[in-house]
C-alpha cells in the first residue's frame, strides 16, 4: 500500500498565501490553471495526478467573493471526480460567515447554503479561521476545524506594542465581549467595552465607554474589519476618555470601500491585521498597517490533520 | 393568479418585465445589491409563504455573481416556506465547457498554460547496461521516485456540470425551467423534473416571416453536432439540408479544414445553432459557404453570448443578417450591429410558468403548428 502524500493546491484569491504555507510544509504547490473562459466561466484545469492523494486547497472568501467561491467548488468536484481520497478545504476567511441568522423576515442564511454548497461539491473536511459565529462550525456535517489568531495576535501585543503592560484590552461592540476577554486574560490585562446607545429610533446613536481607560494604550480586538466605520469611532471615543495611544487588531482586514481613508485619518496608532486576506496593495496606501502571518497556524494544522496528529496545540500556541 | 410570485434577478430584467407583463401580473418586488465587501446581498420583498415561486435568472454577463445570487435567491425562498421554486433558467451556465480554452480575445490558446506539465517524449537508452543500473541505483539513494514521472499526465479540465445541478438541488429548488440546452443529456443530471423548452417553433415561425423565399433556401449546420437540431427543422419546412464539418487530420496543426456536406450553390443559406459565443464557429462556415456559392446567407442562434470581440467578427463576415434570442443579455450591452435582429423568447416562458402553474400540459409548446403570438 502506498503512502499518499499532501497535495496543495489554490485558486485566484490568495496566491501569497498558499505559497507560504506550501514553503513552510517543505513541499511545491500542486500544478493547476485556474482561469476563466471568454464568456465569463470558471476554467480549472488539474496539471498532476490527484488519484488517492491528500488534496488541501486554499481559497480565501475576499475579492470577488463569488468568482472565488465557484473557483473553489469547481476545484473540489475536479479533485472529487478525479478520485482524490480526502479533499480539505481551508478557508482562511469563510464567505458570508456574517448572514448567518434569518434576522429579518425573507433573509436569506447564506452561510448554511455555502455550507451545503461545499459539501455538495465534495469537501470531506474544512479549515478556517476565526469564524464570525463559531457556532458555523454546526451548519456542516463533515468536520470543521475552526483555528484561532489569538495566539498569534497575543505574540504580537507581546513583542511589538512598547509598554504592554500598561494596556487595556478593548471591545469595540457587545458582541466581541467574550473574544476580549479572552486575550485579556491571558495577558494580565484589564478590559473595556464600548457600547452603541440607541434613545429612541433614528437618533444619532453615540458610543459610551464601560470601564476606565485614562493613560493607557487602548488596544481594540475585533474579528472583522470591513468599512472600519465602528472602529473609528471607537477609537474616537477612547481617545477623548483619556487613552494615550489606540492600537487596533483584527483577524480579517477586508478593508472595503472607504476604510483606508477613514483609518489614515483616524487617531488610530496602527491597524494590526492577519493575511488571511491579500493586503499588498493596501500597504502602499496606508502607512498604518501592519500584518500577522498566519500562515505557520495553517501549514502545521494542514501537516498535523494529514499526518493524523492533534491540532489542540494550535489553539494555544503559535508555531514557531 | 393569486398563488403565484415571479421574481427576477440582476442578470435580465428586461426579459422578466416582457414575462410578467404577459403573464398579466407584476414581478416581486426584491433589493439584489452587493456588499462593500463584494458579497451578495438578496431581500425579498414579498411574503412567499405556502406560494408557488418563479425565480427568472440566465446564464450571462458575470456568470459566477448571477449564479450565487440564483442560489441565494432559492434558500431564501426556501427557509421562508415557499411552496414550490422553479427556476427559470434561459441560458443554462456552464452547460457546454469549451474543448479547448480561448483567450479573452476570442482566438483559442494555441499551446497549453506553462503551468501544465508537458510530458516529455520517451528518452531512448543507448548507455549500458551497468550505467543504466548504477543511474537507477544512484537515484533510488537519493529518494527520488521516477516511477510516477515517467507517463506523461494529461490535464484534468474539471467539467462542471453536474456540480451546478446539485448546487441547485441543495440550495432548494424543486424544478427546473431552461431553453435548448447544450447537452439533452444534462436532464438526467438532475433529481427534480427539468423542462427543456425549444426555440424550435420561434425560429420557425421566424423563417417563414422575416425570410423571403425560404422554400428555395437550404438549412445548414455550421457543426456536426447541430446536425439533429437543424435536421428537424428542414424537416418541418420541407427544406433542403446541408452540413459542414471540421475535419481533424491526426498531425495537429492549428488549421482545421471545413468541409461542406451538401450543395448550396446559388441558393439562400440559413445556419442554425443554439450557442454564439465568440462566433468563431458561426462566421468561419459562413465564409465558406460564400466561398461554394451561396447567395445569401442567414444566421438563426438561440443564445447569443456574443463575447470578446464576437460582434466586429460578425460584421466583418459574410453574414447578411442574424437573428439571435433574447434569452441572454450579450456581453457587450447594447447590439450594435445592424445585423443583428432579435426575437422575443419571453412568450413561451410565460406560457410555460402559466401552464406549469394550473397544472397543465406543456406538449403544445414543443409544436410548431400551435402559433404562440
Amino acid at each position: 500500500m502506498s503512502d499518499n502524500s499532501i497535495k496543495i493546491f489554490t485558486g485566484n484569491s490568495h496566491p501569497e498565501l498558499a505559497k507560504l504555507v506550501a514553503r513552510r510544509i517543505g513541499i511545491d504547490l500542486a500544478k493547476a490553471v485556474v482561469m476563466k473562459y471568454s464568456n465569463q466561466e470558471t476554467s480549472v484545469t488539474i496539471g498532476e495526478s490527484v488519484r488517492d492523494e491528500d488534496v488541501f486547497i486554499i481559497q480565501s472568501g475576499c475579492g470577488e467573493i463569488n468568482d472565488n467561491l465557484m473557483e473553489l467548488l469547481v476545484m473540489i468536484n475536479a479533485c472529487k471526480t478525479a478520485s482524490a481520497r480526502r479533499i480539505t478545504a481551508v478557508i482562511p476567511c469563510f464567505p458570508y460567515a456574517r448572514q448567518d441568522k434569518k434576522d429579518k423576515s425573507r433573509a436569506p442564511i447564506t452561510a448554511k447554503l455555502t455550507a451545503n454548497m461545499l459539501t455538495v461539491a465534495g469537501a470531506d473536511h474544512v479549515i478556517t479561521m476565526d469564524l464570525h459565529a463559531s457556532q458555523i462550525q454546526g451548519f456542516f456535517n463533515i468536520p470543521v476545524d475552526n483555528l484561532y489568531c489569538e495566539p498569534s495576535m497575543i505574540k504580537y501585543i507581546r513583542t511589538q506594542i512598547p509598554n504592554w503592560t500598561n494596556a487595556i484590552i478593548v471591545s469595540p461592540d457587545a458582541g466581541g465581549a467574550k473574544r476580549a476577554t479572552a486575550i485579556a486574560d491571558r495577558l494580565n490585562l484589564d478590559f473595556a467595552l464600548i457600547h452603541k446607545e440607541r434613545k429612541k429610533a433614528n437618533e444619532v446613536s453615540r458610543m459610551v465607554l464601560v470601564g476606565d481607560v485614562r493613560d493607557k494604550i487602548a488596544i481594540l480586538v475585533d474579528d472583522m474589519a470591513d468599512t472600519c466605520g465602528t472602529l473609528g469611532l471607537a477609537a474616537k471615543t477612547l481617545k477623548e476618555n483619556g487613552a494615550i495611544q489606540v492600537y487596533a487588531i483584527v483577524a480579517h482586514g477586508i478593508l472595503s470601500g472607504k476604510a483606508i481613508q477613514v483609518i489614515n485619518d483616524s487617531v488610530i496608532e496602527k491597524l494590526v491585521v492577519s493575511n488571511t486576506i491579500p493586503h499588498e496593495d493596501k500597504m502602499a496606501i496606508c502607512p498604518k498597517l501592519d500584518i500577522i502571518d498566519i500562515s505557520p497556524t495553517l501549514a502545521e494544522a494542514i501537516r498535523r490533520t494529514h499526518n493524523g496528529e492533534s491540532v489542540s496545540y494550535l489553539f494555544s500556541h503559535v508555531p514557531e | 393568479m393569486r398563488n403565484l410570485v415571479v421574481f427576477g434577478g440582476s442578470s435580465h430584467p428586461e426579459l422578466t418585465d416582457l414575462i410578467c407583463r404577459r403573464l398579466g401580473i407584476s414581478a416581486g418586488k426584491t433589493k439584489l445589491q452587493k456588499f462593500s465587501n463584494n458579497e451578495t446581498s438578496v431581500e425579498l420583498n414579498e411574503s412567499v409563504r405556502e406560494r408557488d415561486v418563479y425565480i427568472i435568472q440566465s446564464g450571462c454577463g458575470h456568470v459566477n455573481d448571477n449564479l450565487i445570487e440564483l442560489l441565494i435567491m432559492v434558500n431564501a425562498c426556501k427557509i421562508a416556506s415557499a411552496k414550490r421554486i422553479t427556476c427559470v433558467i434561459p441560458y443554462f451556465p456552464y452547460s457546454r465547457q469549451a474543448d479547448v480554452p480561448y483567450k479573452a480575445s476570442g482566438a483559442p490558446l494555441a499551446r497549453l498554460p506553462p503551468a501544465t506539465p508537458q510530458g516529455e517524449p520517451p528518452q531512448q537508452n543507448t548507455e549500458d547496461l551497468s550505467q543504466q543500473l548504477l543511474k537507477k541505483l544512484t537515484l533510488a539513494a537519493a529518494g527520488q521516485e521516477t516511477n510516477k514521472e515517467k507517463a506523461p499526465y494529461r490535464e484534468w479540465v474539471a467539467r462542471s456540470g453536474t456540480l451546478i445541478a446539485d448546487l441547485l438541488t441543495c440550495a432548494g429548488a424543486d424544478h427546473i425551467i431552461t431553453m435548448d440546452l447544450h447537452d439533452a443529456q444534462f436532464q438526467g443530471f438532475f433529481d427534480c423534473p427539468v423542462d427543456n423548452l425549444r426555440s424550435l417553433p420561434l425560429m420557425i415561425k421566424y423563417i417563414r416571416h422575416q425570410i423571403p423565399n425560404y422554400e428555395n433556401a437550404v438549412i445548414v449546420s455550421p457543426d456536426a453536432g447541430g446536425a439533429k437540431r437543424a435536421t428537424s427543422i428542414a424537416e418541418k419546412l420541407c427544406m433542403d439540408f446541408a452540413l459542414i464539418h471540421k475535419e481533424r487530420r491526426q498531425v495537429r496543426s492549428e488549421k482545421a479544414e471545413l468541409i461542406l456536406v451538401g450543395d448550396v450553390r446559388g441558393k439562400d443559406c440559413i445556419l442554425v445553432d443554439d450557442i454564439a459565443d465568440t462566433s468563431f464557429t458561426i462566421t468561419k462556415a459562413a465564409a465558406l459557404l460564400r466561398k461554394k456559392g451561396a447567395l445569401k446567407i442567414y444566421a438563426l442562434v438561440t443564445h447569443a453570448i456574443l463575447s470578446a470581440g464576437a460582434i466586429e467578427n460578425i460584421e466583418r463576415s459574410t453574414i447578411d443578417e442574424m437573428a439571435v434570442s433574447n434569452s441572454v443579455v450579450s456581453q457587450n450591452q447594447r447590439i450594435t450591429s445592424k445585423k443583428i435582429k432579435v426575437f422575443d423568447v419571453a412568450p413561451i416562458f410565460s406560457e410555460a410558468i402559466r401552464r406549469i402553474h394550473f397544472g397543465e400540459s406543456l406538449s403544445m409548446l414543443f409544436d410548431p403548428n400551435h402559433a404562440i403570438v
